[in-house]
């Protein structure tokens, strides 16, 4: 699915293109892939150094933590602090997992249910529909929080994981009923119509025609839903800052009245991120797709 | 939900043949309404009372628009404004402008360039609150890598206090912003340069137009309806930033980080001002209403072609 296979990097390969015929291989062609491959040298660092520093900085001794070292003897004291350890962050770690895998398992069904809908059916608003699904991508978070923060608090359900999935919906159900959409738009029409002509109720036909058709859309759906769950900052802000606080608002308790815990914060950190960087790899051909609904392909 | 049981659809009765595509979105419609309409009529409703968590748990009287010309007599409320508007602009013109030339640079098929492709959309998967820290850490003022670069590169950077100077405490919030955005954006551009086809700009080239021309003639035209989705979108999320101006400066110093989003944040949280503070989120909604619409054009648009 991916090539993540990490090639021996910049060997200026650069001056033997396939296609298109080159005009003059003259001097200023040269340079000018020579500057190319320097360009695309400094993308990769501003893509990747952040990150690449986060993993080295939580692997480093307390000493080191503030120097710009790049050699130094490697620990995971780090780990070990934010895992069971002085600031312990096992307790949001697990929240983050429970919270993540809960909206992504109730958000599915749903969205599946409506992408089916308005990928094979014409009906009155339709693309009404369609449109207020794009538009509560831009309602602002805030607006969503405030109220359910009275409404939980009056019902009991501040700082639980119920109430952070019940928010999550407003951010995944959306999102992923558009990508999935796009998925079912693409599975042939006429299996469906075999299926119907041999009996194949409703209720079957979606169970077992459409799901394992879409298996490979419901899969990058997924991985989206958990994304969104697992990185999402403001409604854990709100909602749940303590018991049920995810990672991203844990992070916030490595900041000390003396300062912030920086090595302890890189070694949470490469937790928060790590996991992301894998399944958005898995995913990354449908990111451009995925984060504009469609209107950029 | 339809029994197994039931015959082909020509058989069904009318009323249940369009039930159908209604039933099967009911479930998905029922948690979008509960998670967004609610909360948002409710707000609405809430910004025409008088509610103080920490004077009652209910909410108090109606007061009418009071709590929105409270909103527009604020100068703290047009101080986030402000600060959002300008932080809306320098990111929308950093990662649209960095994305564009990163999806220049990288319009080719070499195995660099393909790598390079693969592994742009890193950064946006790093949680945005994570971002904050992680920048807040490499432009430490001592310690930091960035910062030392800086320093040794440009001298005069050794002075700034990247997070304690209003300026440069927005434009961290906004590097943040820039790293996640300008990468995913320029992936968004590359889709769309690959659509334009090689004879296009090979026919230019044969008409004797050079690499200037032919951006201007004829890649950016063809460019610029994607161009416009890809601003409003920017647009439209710089304007709800929250997380790093949390985690990179709590909207110091003094207020010059405040966002919306975050001002509306510490009415409702620090001051318990339900309220006012609804009133401000609908404002915000109201912004964001403006920008979905110009959106949803611009998309329509693209569609159409």
């Amino acid at each position: 699915m991916t090539d993540m296979a990490v090639k021996p990097a910049p060997a200026p390969s650069r001056s033997a293109p396939v296609p298109r015929p080159r005009r003059r291989p003259g001097g200023w062609a040269i340079v000018r892939a020579a500057l190319r491959v320097l360009a695309t040298l400094a993308i990769l660092f501003f893509v990747l150094f952040p990150i690449f520093w986060m993993a080295l900085t939580a692997f480093k001794p307390a000493r080191d933590a503030f120097s710009t070292a790049v050699v130094f003897a490697p620990t995971v004291d780090n780990f070990a602090a934010v895992l069971g350890g002085a600031s312990d962050l096992t307790g949001a770690l697990v929240n983050s997992v429970l919270i993540a895998v809960a909206t992504t398992i109730v958000s599915i069904p749903l969205a599946l249910l409506a992408a089916y809908a308005f990928s094979r059916y014409r009906f009155p608003g339709h693309r009404g529909m369609l449109l207020a699904i794009v538009a509560t991508q831009f309602i602002p978070g805030v607006a969503i929080a405030l109220p359910f923060l009275t409404l939980f608090r009056s019902l009991g359900l501040i700082d639980t994981h119920l109430a952070l999935v019940v928010v999550n919906l407003s951010l995944v159900v959306p999102y992923i009923t558009w990508l999935l959409k796009g998925f079912v738009d693409g599975l042939p029409i006429e299996i469906e119509e075999a299926a119907r002509l041999d009996g194949c109720g409703q209720v079957t036909l979606l169970w077992r025609v459409i799901t394992p058709l879409a298996a490979p859309g419901i899969f990058v759906a997924a991985v989206f839903s958990f994304l969104l769950s697992w990185n999402e900052f403001l409604f854990p802000t709100f909602l749940a800052r303590t018991d049920a606080s995810t990672l991203p608002v844990a992070l916030m308790t490595l900041v000390l009245p003396e300062g912030v815990a920086w090595g302890q914060m890189a070694a949470a950190g490469l937790l928060v991120m790590a996991p992301m960087l894998i399944m958005a790899l898995l995913v990354r051909k449908h990111f451009a797709e995925g984060m504009t609904m469609g209107a950029v392909k | 939900m339809v029994a197994t049981t039931v015959p082909p659809p020509r058989q069904r009765s009318r009323l249940r043949k369009h039930a159908v595509p209604y039933l099967h979105l009911a479930p998905a419609l029922l948690a979008v309404v509960l998670t967004t309409v609610y909360p948002l009529v409710s707000a609405l409703i809430t910004s025409f009372r008088h509610w103080r968590l920490n004077e009652t748990r209910e909410a108090g009287e109606f007061v009418g628009l009071e709590q929105y010309q409270r909103v527009f007599t604020d100068d703290t409320f047009f101080n986030s404004a402000l600060v959002t508007l300008q932080f809306t602009v320098i990111s929308v013109v950093l990662s649209v402008g960095l994305g564009l030339a990163i999806a220049l640079i990288l319009n080719n098929r070499t195995r660099l360039s393909a790598l390079t492709k693969a592994l742009l959309i890193l950064p946006f998967a790093v949680a945005p609150a994570l971002k904050g820290f992680s920048w807040r850490f490499m432009l430490n003022p001592d310690t930091g890598v960035y910062d030392q670069l800086l320093d040794t590169v440009l001298p005069f950077a050794d002075d700034i206090n990247w997070l304690g100077d209003p300026f440069w405490a927005l434009m961290v919030i906004a590097l943040t912003e820039v790293w996640g955005w300008a990468p995913l954006i320029a992936l968004m551009l590359l889709g769309g340069l690959n659509s334009i086809s090689p004879e296009v700009r090979e026919a230019a080239t044969i008409d004797g137009a050079n690499a200037w021309q032919r951006f201007w003639r004829v890649t950016f035209p063809l460019l610029r309806p994607l161009l416009l989705i890809v601003i409003f979108l920017k647009a439209v999320f710089s304007v709800k930033i929250f997380d790093q101006v949390v985690t990179t400066t709590g909207g110091g110093p003094g207020r010059a980080t405040e966002s919306l989003n975050f001002f509306a944040y510490s009415q409702g949280f620090t001051f318990l001002d339900i309220g006012y503070a609804s009133a401000v989120s609908w404002v915000i909604v109201l912004v964001l209403g403006v920008l979905a619409t110009l959106y949803l054009i611009a998309m329509a648009k693209q569609e159409a072609k």
